[in-house]
């Protein structure tokens, strides 16, 4: 289809802002390594995947602006907190540790080739295109940052802790990435968002450990409480806050300019 | 973005080289030919050419931290993808030029430690501030197109993998100058507060641009080891006339003004008048502007310069956060920690 039934457009709009917000908020985090990696060669790389997060939000953006009228800018710089539907992994700061960037990008790259994958199949057409053209770039980032787990968690003694205690800080807050928009499971009904015969947090988790597994390390997830609410239903940390009011310093100066 | 105009060049003339050797290097590098890593090298030409290659490479580094320090408020999806890419290719320029003066002898870990200890220098105009969103479209304007056209001499020179070096760099400033110079006349037919932004980032770095060619000639340059082995191929104060010819007119035409500042200890300008000097010369073809002041120059490239300690801090930052991921990836090769 190429036009949503009236019912599902604000489920839709939910989910597409929590892909753009993931996105845009990931990019930005990863951005800020730009001229700091700890790698000349790596600080170039790593600059690409943050360049495709914030392109890839800038895409779905521009797919949510007809249903919202709204511009991609307005949507990334000028909603109040409450209407961003980033979880709240991506909101964290990574103080500069890298073992605390890869292992984000880890359990956030996976997580995004899934759903991504899976919306490659919507029968929400633009959205389909758009999904299977930014999951074949996704799956760079997971081979990239899975060749990092394995070489941090094999490297010797001390990457290996700094990675394991980084898994063990982020791994109670990723499963909430898995955290639905209100009426997801319309979406799913509907065949906007299907979902694979593998449900998508096994095949994360499953491949998350195989991973973690051959560079040594252990990773435990568990799925989130059914009840939980969080960055999905526009609950989030107050990371989120300090994040918007640097990403939007000079946006919110003369808001609607071209800059 | 960077250049190596104001690199300083000792070279040991006592060392005593095989005269026909010599006669022979410097035969091929007048008729114009290309020098290769594994062709017979004077010392000093190695040590200057490794010396000029290490600041420019060290320059373009540190130069990515003062518009990466924006890449988190860019105001757009366009302006922080493009200016995310533009600090990218500044450490693509980086690693290239360290690759080149890895060739030269010397290992990149060592470049990095003396760059952060002081040993060597980078180029001094990093050394300035950007306390605005106008700073960057500036830098990019500006710096960048400083940049292009003391490479773009550089690209002219003697010496392989740097003036390959500086053919791919060149082709990526072009497009940093054209995105500064859709910023600067985004800013300048903006809104009022734009346009004042604008104007005073203009002030903050139309100085240090006309510093960024290095400090006047000497009399005899053409004459010394860098010119005569074309390690450079056009001389300061050229260079300098060439980007006033071109930068006066095209601020006239954005509407910036061209002005006399005075700036405090910070590099905020705390004085302005509008340039008492400024004048066409129509028999020179020449624009004319107020000289920089060289006594800030100097100051400055002694350490003195508003944000000397801020850069390197910044830079030792990134090189200690970074040590134990290069031990743990390089097999303990990284090197040893930096002395204090």
């Amino acid at each position: 289809m190429d036009n949503l039934p009236e019912n599902l457009k604000q489920p839709m709009i939910d989910l597409l802002l929590a892909v753009a917000d993931d996105k845009l908020m990931l990019g930005h985090r990863n951005s800020d390594w730009t001229g700091l990696g700890p790698i000349l060669e790596e600080d170039i790389a790593f600059s690409s995947l943050a360049q495709d997060e914030i392109a890839h939000a800038q895409v779905i953006y521009e797919l949510l602006s007809p249903l919202v009228d709204k511009t991609a800018d307005e949507l990334a710089y000028g909603r109040s907190i409450d209407q961003y539907r980033c979880a709240q992994i991506v909101e964290l700061p990574d103080g500069f540790d890298w073992a605390v960037a890869i292992a984000r990008q880890f359990f956030c790259d996976h997580f995004d080739r899934l759903r991504l994958r899976a919306l490659s199949h919507s029968s929400y057409k633009p959205l389909a295109d758009v999904a299977s053209r930014l999951a074949a770039e996704e799956q760079v980032h997971v081979d990239h940052v899975d060749a990092w787990i394995v070489r941090l968690g094999k490297g010797n003694t001390d990457s290996k802790q700094r990675l394991q205690t980084a898994l063990d800080q982020l791994s109670p807050i990723a499963p909430m990435l898995f955290e639905p928009v209100d009426h997801e499971a319309e979406l799913i009904t509907a065949g906007l968002y299907p979902q694979a015969e593998t449900d998508m947090f096994h095949a994360w988790r499953d491949v998350l450990q195989h991973v973690a597994h051959e560079g040594g390390l252990a990773l435990e997830l568990s799925p989130p409480n059914a009840g939980a609410q969080g960055g999905r239903r526009g609950h989030h940390s107050e990371h989120l806050k300090s994040l918007l009011d640097e990403m939007c310093e000079v946006y919110r100066l003369e808001p609607g300019v071209a800059w | 973005m960077s250049g190596s105009s104001n690199v300083g060049m000792h070279i040991d003339h006592n060392v005593q080289e095989d005269p026909e050797k010599l006669a022979e290097f410097e035969a091929k590098i007048d008729a114009g030919q290309l020098i290769e890593p594994d062709d017979w090298l004077p010392q000093a030409y190695r040590t200057g050419m490794l010396k000029m290659a290490e600041h420019h490479a060290n320059s373009e580094i540190i130069g990515a931290l003062p518009e990466g320090e924006w890449i988190t408020r860019a105001p757009s999806l366009r302006r922080k993808l493009a200016l995310t890419a533009k600090v990218q290719d500044e450490v693509g320029h980086g690693q290239m030029l360290y690759r080149v003066s890895q060739d030269l002898g010397k290992t990149r870990d060592q470049m990095l430690r003396d760059l952060i200890t002081g040993v060597t220098k980078y180029h001094n105009v990093f050394n300035y501030p950007a306390p605005t969103w106008g700073d960057i479209a500036m830098i990019q304007w500006l710096i960048d197109g400083a940049a292009i056209m003391n490479q773009k001499s550089l690209a002219d020179g003697a010496y392989g993998p740097y003036v390959r070096t500086m053919k791919r760099i060149n082709m990526e400033e072009a497009f940093h100058f054209k995105c500064g110079e859709d910023m600067v006349l985004t800013l300048m037919s903006g809104t009022a507060q734009q346009r004042v932004l604008g104007q005073d980032a203009f002030d903050r770095w139309w100085y240090p641009s006309l510093m960024f060619f290095g400090p006047p000639d000497k009399p005899n340059c053409r004459n010394l080891p860098p010119m005569r082995w074309r390690m450079k191929t056009v001389t300061n104060d050229d260079l300098r006339q060439r980007f006033i010819n071109r930068f006066v007119p095209a601020a006239k035409d954005l509407g910036l003004n061209i002005h006399v500042v005075k700036k405090s200890d910070d590099g905020m300008v705390i004085e302005k008048q509008l340039d008492p000097n400024l004048h066409y010369d129509e028999s020179t073809e020449n624009w004319t502007v107020t000289d920089p002041d060289w006594e800030e120059f100097y100051r400055v490239i002694r350490g003195g310069g508003p944000c000397n300690k801020q850069r390197l801090s910044l830079r030792r930052f990134s090189y200690e956060q970074g040590r134990w991921v290069r031990s743990a990836i390089m097999n303990g090769r990284a090197g040893l920690p930096p002395a204090a």
